[in-house]
């Protein structure tokens, strides 16, 4: 059911903009040629073990593969795994691996492979920042050369999900034994496409690795270009310097309607956009003032006039094709009711609420924009917000501090569910375990009732079930305005007409192991 | 002469050992944990920490700066950050690139900047002389990644002549360089203009001119080699900056040369990325200042060295 309402909410958003998808093609897909796909920034490493960011596992994510991987659709299905099965304890875990695969460089993908990559990541020395996503798996053993076992300290649900994380792939133990530190810049996968070079600042390039297990590419080379500036991008595109670019800005889609050579694409996109309240002190720790600034926005009005359309005003905690999304609810414009919870809690337009918002520029989507119609629309009913803004880096540093030295009153952020699942999602945002500088929960929430539930969304196996927890969990949450919740960003890509075939995955990557140059 | 510039060559050991002092304690006065930054900010704290201690930056900064220093000394600048190579082969991967860039786009500067202040000075105060300022004036104020994008939309998409961004070909020369030239070549045209005008003043053109010499011999042999050296000044200075990276340039036309390096070396907190390129273009300054003031001495013979 959710997958179809993905698939309806796309064509929903491209039908009402006048686009068409690249759909399924019509003709029989043409072997050959170089795609080239521009993208904001370069690679920082290709270990696959050692990144942290977006435009790197998009890279990593053609050379190299992952036990499970996560379908566009949001489903959790096997890739380099054939079948798992897991014990009644919820803490053992058998996978059985798919035969016959080997890496570029020839060595076999096996047991032991599947284990050297394992505890790779999970020792500490290795300092692999998604170590977290399985640090809860006390053992990786061998039980014969197709099959591995994982044991966990407790139960935990989402390990498959977490094992699609690009951060957990498969890599050659030889080649990572044999380069040492230079592995990093020439990698060694399973998968569709092999490593080619790596000019830094200006390209990354793959060829197709006839040997693949699975269908082969059709492309012969796959090139990542590297063009940082958003309007020189989409220029190049339109030149045919590129076949596709990635964030193309909302406010050029109109223009590009009229286009000959260039379509534009609208996908959904994992991350959520927000501004969170810092719930432990004043004014803020007074949930009527939180909602009433929840009522005080019109979201539809900023994701179709500051977005151009190319989001999806939030219904949940987490965005659609996240596994465990129901929808909740939304807090609908309502100036009226925004001045009477006010008005409850004290304040009115002679004695307005006044608080400082802190946000990001440049970041998110036309994130300063966005910061300053909200500033907009709440002194509409009084509330005085004064804007605040730093460079990312320090920003991060200013909403991470420890309870007893932040006096962040609210702040904007986006958050990324890159496993696909509800866990990471929430348990990171809202336990009160996860309070900073430990976890992400930067505006100290804690409810217990919450805590409970995302504990129970951890250790049942059963979806059905998790589901549910996790919908009560939302629903609390969202009751008790944690955030002022905004948006899900969607991913706005430029393609030549001639590009066929191409996945943008919600994870904000570009997959182009099924793409094809029509003639 | 040689004397000379021995000497100066000695005295940029010091103004290096400032620069890296300055620019060590600078990038760790910026706000922002650089342990934060490089471990993501979805990193775990423990991941940070142990991050911090990977990078040495849980040591104190006196044996920062003295481990920094000895690296230096034997051409160590250390690993980046955040890819983990060796910021030699960063560094390696962009300087030719900026050189490219930077004498394609000087080319340019010289050639349009001199040639419009030497047209504009021989007819001062004409139409041509008018039009030629205006001109160099819009220029100068067209902010590069505008002028580029421009340039890109007329020449790459509507015309399709040259590749719209990215290195390869001569061909992919042209645009950054044109672009980064303009700017350049306005100034260079001002000042050659202003220059000339004073030597064209001056009472030993008067007599070449009374006692019959052409007019292109005039311009060219007795004017304009003596108006060369505040010109000579001002490439000497426009090459530095554009050797510093011409950042807007070389991210407009995804040009990857020293600046992008620096500017992302400075987001992402990559101190040994941000101490070497900053080394590496104060070097840079230092050479093109000597250079200038040796071209001083050759253009004009009443300078001495000693």
């Amino acid at each position: 059911m959710r997958r179809f309402l993905i698939v309806l909410a796309t064509i929903v958003l491209t039908g009402a903009l006048g686009f068409s998808a690249a759909a399924a093609p019509a003709v029989a897909p043409t072997r050959g040629g170089v795609l080239i796909v521009g993208s904001g920034t370069d690679a920082t490493t290709l270990d696959g073990h050692l990144y942290t960011d977006a435009p790197t596992a998009t890279i990593m994510d053609h050379i190299t593969e992952t036990l499970f991987e996560l379908t566009p659709e949001g489903k959790v299905q096997p890739r380099l795994a054939l079948s798992y099965s897991v014990a009644a304890d919820g803490r053992t875990w058998t996978i059985r691996l798919r035969p016959g695969v080997r890496f570029h460089d020839g060595t076999p993908f096996d047991a032991e492979a599947a284990k050297f990559n394992l505890d790779r990541v999970l020792n500490p020395a290795t300092r692999a920042n998604w170590r977290f996503l399985i640090d809860r798996v006390t053992q990786v053993s061998v039980v014969d050369s197709s099959t591995i076992r994982l044991i966990t300290n407790a139960p935990f649900a989402p390990l498959l999900a977490h094992l699609t994380h690009t951060g957990l792939a498969m890599q050659s133990p030889t080649a990572i034994q044999r380069l040492g530190a230079d592995y990093a810049r020439s990698p060694v996968g399973t998968g569709a496409f092999r490593f080619k070079e790596w000019v830094r600042g200006d390209r990354i390039a793959l060829t197709r690795n006839d040997d693949y297990w699975g269908d082969k590419a059709f492309v012969d080379e796959v090139q990542f270009r590297v063009v940082p500036d958003d309007g020189a991008r989409l220029a190049a595109l339109e030149a045919g310097s590129l076949h596709v670019a990635v964030r193309v800005p909302p406010r050029e889609i109109e223009r590009l309607k009229g286009s000959r050579d260039v379509t534009v694409q609208l996908n959904e996109s994992l991350r959520t956009i927000y501004a969170a309240f810092n719930v432990s002190r004043p004014p803020f720790n007074d949930k009527r003032l939180r909602q009433a600034l929840n009522y005080s926005i019109n979201k539809r009005a900023i994701v179709s006039s500051a977005l151009a359309g190319t989001a999806r005003v939030s219904d949940a905690p987490i965005a659609p094709n996240v596994e465990g999304y129901s929808k909740v609810m939304t807090y609908d414009w309502d100036n009226d009711r925004a001045e009477a919870l006010l008005r409850e809690a004290g304040f009115s337009r002679q004695r307005p609420l006044r608080a400082i918002f802190h946000h990001p520029s440049g970041r998110y989507i036309r994130d300063a924009e966005i910061a300053a119609s909200i500033q907009g629309l709440a002194r509409r009913v009084g509330i005085e917000l004064e804007l605040r803004t730093l460079e990312f880096g320090a920003y991060i540093a200013l909403t991470s501090r420890p309870i007893e030295q932040n006096d962040i009153q609210m702040y904007m952020l986006g958050w990324g569910t890159v496993t696909g699942d509800a866990d990471y999602g929430l348990y990171a945002l809202f336990h009160s375990s996860q309070w900073p500088p430990v976890g992400f929960n930067r505006g100290f929430y804690k409810n217990p009732q919450v805590d409970a539930l995302l504990d129970r969304g951890r250790t049942t196996v059963d979806q059905a079930e998790r589901d549910k927890i996790y919908a009560e969990a939302m629903k609390i949450i969202m009751d008790d305005a944690a955030w002022l919740f905004l948006h899900s960003e969607s991913q706005v890509t430029g393609f030549r007409k001639n590009v066929q075939g191409l996945i943008v995955h919600p994870s904000e990557r570009v997959i182009a192991t099924k793409a094809w140059l029509q003639r | 002469m040689w004397a000379y510039i021995v000497k100066r060559l000695l005295l940029t050991l010091p103004v290096i050992f400032g620069v890296a002092f300055v620019v060590f304690a600078m990038v760790r006065v910026i706000p922002g944990d650089p342990a934060q930054i490089i471990a993501g900010e979805t990193a775990t704290k423990d991941f940070v920490e142990a991050v911090r201690k990977d990078l040495g930056l849980d040591r104190p900064l006196l044996q920062q700066f003295a481990s920094f220093m000895g690296n230096l000394l034997r051409g160590d600048f250390g690993r980046s950050i955040r890819s983990r190579a060796p910021v030699t082969i960063e560094l390696a991967a962009r300087i030719p690139n900026t050189l490219t860039l930077t004498f394609a786009g000087l080319l340019v500067a010289v050639v349009v900047g001199v040639g419009a202040g030497i047209v504009s000075a021989v007819r001062p105060y004409s139409f041509v002389d008018t039009a030629v300022m205006i001109v160099a004036l819009a220029g100068l104020s067209m902010p590069v990644f505008w002028s580029g994008l421009m340039l890109i939309l007329i020449f790459a998409v509507r015309l399709g002549w040259l590749p719209a961004v990215g290195t390869g070909s001569l061909a992919h020369l042209v645009l950054p360089a044109v672009t980064l030239g303009m700017a350049t070549a306005a100034i260079i045209a001002r000042m050659t203009r202003s220059s000339m005008l004073e030597v064209l003043r001056s009472d030993y053109i008067r007599t070449a001119r009374a006692k019959g010499v052409g007019e292109p011999t005039v311009v060219n042999r007795h004017a304009f080699r003596n108006a060369l050296i505040p010109v000579i000044t001002v490439v000497g200075l426009q090459m530095g900056t554009l050797l510093s990276g011409a950042v807007l340039t070389e991210s407009v036309f995804a040009w990857p040369g020293v600046g992008r390096l620096l500017v992302e070396g400075i987001l992402t907190r990559d101190y040994p990325i941000v101490q070497a390129a900053v080394l590496v273009v104060a070097l840079a300054f230092v050479v093109v200042n000597l250079v200038v003031d040796v071209l001083y001495a050759v253009v004009d013979p009443r300078i001495h060295y000693s």
